[in-house]
């Protein structure tokens, strides 16, 4: 019952374009109806070269991710417990927060090539940032009774760190990565629509160029749906690792 | 205490830096004492004022109008149950879709002029503004209402004078998040398809080996993001006086 309103919305939405689609007011290159959408839809996700497409988009995006997700959650975990490496890395990272490092990405392909590097640099850049400072607010909240408890019952710093810190730090972590990992996406695809030979973006730059409407609009439901599908993995991966914490799911 | 510590490493970072570029760096890693001359050089020229004011007049038309629907709708959603049920799904699943990869559709429908970026930033910074509209509305002390209602209130003057103040600090959050993200959304806008502004500076600049104009433009995107940031804490500061 829940999803039969915003099922509706959906549908309205879906049938006002068919109708403006199919009204004659603007060429089908500008509004193609539903149909040729669907179509290039299929052809797109139905082809190798989709899917290798696809394929290197991903790529990227994840290894980028996968590092800052590493990089960042060390450093984070670093930052929370530790007011020295915090007072050292604190003013570098608040500080250059307001570059936006998509400016740098020239820089990237001039040292790095037009290839895949350049792309993995920036999105390890971007995604650096969420996972260091959502990371190392909540290492730095770790309730200070659970650390005296610890403390009290005989345990050394590791298994402090192990069973105390990183449990307490892991909510935080998966915020953090929720964060991340639509920003890893978003950089790639902006990345290869800016330059490249390949990718996802790449090939909406060049449907762009080539007026193939249908297809844009197709890339950009495979691109939704990708988004889509790695936040849930996401939230799925947290449920089972934060057993102790369920999200109020509204859709969140 | 604790403050005056980002300082001097602040320094530091930069004398390291000054020092790795005039002992022979690399062409594209200019020392911070040639960013500052270009920098001020730059400053004299009308180029850059140009570029900056046709970034701007993209960001904030865009901030402004995404910014305005996300606050109506979000706190609508918040007030309204059935609005909410209807709209709020199709909302929060797609924010986790990168909207920039409409711009070529925008591009195709508005042209490739500055309608298509403005409309862009605008669809980036509804979301953040209707989330946090969402939330602040729904925050709302349930008992701040009933005291109103208590006493008379009717359901405008209810949202007007109960919701709305509770929501505030909610609003400028999200307010806060979408500045930022105006900027980022003309930065690449403008590094995909543009004629003027900062990234197409930066690009244009980039390729045609001028990491002096590159560094000016970058700094001046940095200065004005933190400029705009500031200007949004003061406005909060003066809107939530009664909050302190």
């Amino acid at each position: 019952m829940k999803y039969v309103r915003p099922a509706l919305l959906v549908l309205a939405i879906l049938a006002a374009w068919e109708v403006t689609a199919r009204s004659g007011l603007w060429s089908p290159i500008l509004f193609p109806p539903l149909e040729k959408i669907a179509r290039a839809l299929v052809a797109f996700v139905t082809s190798a070269e989709g899917a290798s497409q696809t394929w290197i988009s991903l790529y990227r995006a994840f290894a980028g991710f996968g590092a800052a997700a590493l990089v960042g959650g060390l450093l984070g975990l670093m930052m929370g417990r530790s007011p020295l490496v915090a007072s050292l890395l604190d003013p570098l990272f608040s500080g250059t927060y307001a570059v936006p490092k998509l400016a740098l990405f020239p820089i990237f392909v001039f040292v790095f090539g037009l290839g895949s590097l350049s792309k993995v640099a920036l999105v390890f850049l971007e995604c650096l940032y969420p996972m260091v400072i959502i990371t190392s607010q909540g290492a730095r909240g770790v309730p200070r009774v659970l650390l005296w408890s610890a403390g009290s019952m005989g345990a050394r710093r590791w298994t402090t760190l192990r069973r105390v810190v990183l449990p307490a730090t892991m909510p935080y972590l998966f915020a953090a990565l929720r964060v991340a990992l639509p920003v890893a996406l978003i950089v790639v695809v902006i990345t290869e629509m800016i330059s490249s030979v390949d990718g996802l973006g790449y090939l909406i730059s060049y449907s762009l160029s080539s007026l193939r409407t249908d297809r844009i609009l197709a890339l950009v439901v495979v691109i939704s749906a990708l988004g889509l599908a790695l936040d849930r993995l996401l939230l799925a991966l947290r449920d089972r690792l934060v057993y102790w914490e369920k999200l109020d799911t509204y859709f969140a | 205490m604790r403050k005056m510590g980002s300082v001097p490493i602040f320094l530091g970072l930069l004398v390291l830096w000054q020092i790795v570029a005039a002992s022979g760096g690399p062409a594209y890693l200019l020392a911070p004492s040639e960013i500052a001359k270009s920098f001020v050089a730059a400053l004299g020229t009308s180029e850059l004022y140009g570029h900056i004011a046709a970034s701007l007049g993209r960001a904030l038309p865009g901030f402004v109008l995404g910014s305005l629907t996300g606050i109506l709708l979000g706190l609508t959603a918040g007030v309204r149950r059935g609005f909410d049920e209807t709209l709020s799904p199709l909302v929060f699943l797609s924010y986790p879709v990168p909207k920039i990869v409409l711009l070529p559709l925008f591009m195709l429908w508005f042209g490739i002029g500055d309608l298509s970026k403005i409309l862009i930033i605008a669809f980036a910074c509804f979301y953040p503004l209707y989330i946090n509209a969402y939330y602040g509305a729904r925050a709302t002390p349930r008992i701040l209402v009933w005291s109103a209602r208590n006493m008379g209130a009717g359901g405008a003057q209810i949202f007007r004078r109960v919701v709305l103040p509770a929501a505030l600090p909610y609003l400028f959050a999200g307010l806060r998040v979408a500045l930022a993200l105006s900027f980022i959304v003309m930065f690449a806008a403008e590094m995909i398809n543009a004629r003027s502004g900062l990234g197409h500076l930066i690009r244009d600049s980039e390729s045609s080996l001028r990491f002096d104009l590159m560094y000016v433009a970058l700094v001046s995107i940095a200065l004005l993001g933190y400029a705009g940031d500031r200007l949004l804490r003061y406005a909060r500061s003066r809107a939530l006086a009664w909050q302190e």
